[in-house]
């Protein structure tokens, strides 16, 4: 483990620019001691973020084409784990 | 002599007796369970890396030697860092409208202090990993994922001797875990509490044991009893992954209230429902979820607004402990909690009844006794 451990670093992937995919995604509910599962499908820009290390790596997706009802924005941070391609 | 049914590679793996596994908020319960046999796993998502380091001292000083879980909900998706402020910027009159008109009906007091709405909403992975680094310094027995893939800690955690657990709620994200490496899949149904998969545990369980080779599979959503302890073997998995039973155990610290609520409920009190936090979660039916259920009701606003409206009635509920308005996260099993016993008593029973399950199925005695 490194000295910070929670230390983030931001970067661009070009193998993953531009492809399609989709997120299981979610996260705890602030407030609540409770989670929630939510879906994303999109297009990735490339543009990653790794937390920590071992590196905890988080894609930037955009144009997105499915996300749940009321959700604000056009655009979701998806960690790369529960990111799957839709051209495999 | 026939084979004790319910020894399963789970029980191998972990050095437990009974393949029965307790997820909970309360360290009582983590206790109970373990001495008794089980396997229980304490929910620390929404605590310190301070508390988590104490909750971990104190557990090891009550169950000594034997095994036990922390559960973190690692994130899996988050918005972009200013949705929050713009969110923020304000809820809807109308919204704010209705909040105050199920407030005037059903008479319900103001919270007694601020709000406790906690800042910790899974938009920081910086936390996350805070809490992971005192699962790894504590060399915690098992660590589970309630939601995201842990695949990134994996090796970190093997090195120390950590077990990792993975809860998923579709067939594809267990294959991506079991790929990754996890020494464990818990395959969750749509009948659980809180957060779910959208897939049925019936279904889902056998799904992922199809896929998953030599790796345990854990079955939730909805396991309460004995024969569905049986059930979930039957279906290939190695263990059950249970909850709501063990809020209305005499160790619980959850609120003799919500005891009487989950003792009396029925598998249709609960609700999936995005009243109370914008997002889906199966709770106990409650005025709150059900006025939001109406045609009158305006529609559901997104997180963090639902909850900022939801928090005065939750709050001011629970603060003056009005029966009528409380209400807990709980799983459709809680159909099948009828009674508040203690958790030693709870694990006793399910095997008891799991065993004669299999014994009524086989016609043989098995040699668990």
């Amino acid at each position: 483990m490194q000295a910070n451990p929670t230390a983030s670093r931001a970067g661009f992937d070009v193998t993953v620019a531009g492809r399609r995919a989709e997120c299981d995604g979610g996260g705890p509910i602030a407030g609540t001691r409770f989670a929630t599962r939510e879906e994303f499908a999109g297009t990735l820009t490339g543009e990653y973020v790794d937390h920590g290390d071992p590196p905890w790596r988080w894609y930037l997706m955009v144009n997105l084409v499915r996300r749940p009802d009321g959700y604000p924005s056009d655009a979701v941070w998806c960690e790369s784990g529960n990111l799957f391609f839709l051209e495999e | 002599m026939p084979k004790n049914p319910l020894h399963t590679k789970l029980c191998d793996m972990l050095g437990i007796e009974f393949p029965i596994i307790a997820f909970t908020h309360c360290k009582d319960v983590v206790a109970a369970v373990v001495n008794a046999g089980g396997f229980a796993v304490l929910g620390e998502a929404m605590h310190t890396p301070d508390d988590i380091a104490a909750d971990i001292k104190w557990i090891r000083g009550r169950v000594g030697s034997k095994p036990f879980g922390i559960d973190l909900v690692l994130p899996a998706s988050a918005p972009p860092a200013d949705t929050l402020e713009k969110l923020l910027a304000g809820i809807p009159e109308a919204h704010r409208q209705f909040a105050r008109s199920i407030k005037e009906r059903y008479q319900i007091p103001d919270p007694k202090g601020a709000q406790a709405l906690h800042q910790w909403g899974g938009l920081n992975q910086e936390i996350a990993r805070k809490q992971l680094e005192v699962i790894l310094e504590e060399r915690v027995p098992v660590f589970t994922s309630g939601l995201g893939n842990p695949a990134f800690i994996l090796e970190a955690a093997h090195a120390r001797g950590i077990k990792v657990f993975g809860l998923i709620g579709k067939t594809r994200q267990a294959k991506r875990e079991i790929d990754a490496g996890v020494d464990a899949i818990i395959a969750q149904g749509y009948d659980a509490a809180g957060h779910t998969g959208p897939i049925g545990t019936f279904c889902i369980v056998p799904e992922v044991v199809a896929i998953a080779g030599d790796t345990p599979v854990i079955a939730a959503g909805g396991v309460t009893t004995g024969r569905h302890l049986a059930a979930a073997l039957c279906l290939g998995a190695a263990g059950v992954w249970t909850g709501t039973v063990w809020l209305a155990t005499r160790e619980s610290d959850s609120d003799m209230i919500i005891k009487e609520k989950l003792v009396a409920a029925a598998s249709d009190d609960t609700v999936y429902s995005r009243s109370v936090s914008g997002f889906p979660m199966r709770v106990l039916r409650c005025p709150w979820t059900e006025e939001w259920e109406k045609p009158e009701a305006p529609r559901v606003l997104p997180s963090p607004y639902q909850m900022l409206l939801s928090s005065d009635y939750i709050q001011g509920a629970n603060d003056h402990r009005r029966a009528d308005l409380m209400f807990e996260a709980a799983g459709q099993g809680v159909a099948f909690v009828d009674a508040m016993k203690p958790a030693r008593q709870v694990v006793f029973d399910m095997v008891e009844e799991a065993l004669a399950t299999f014994e009524g199925l086989t016609g043989e005695v098995s040699d668990a006794g």
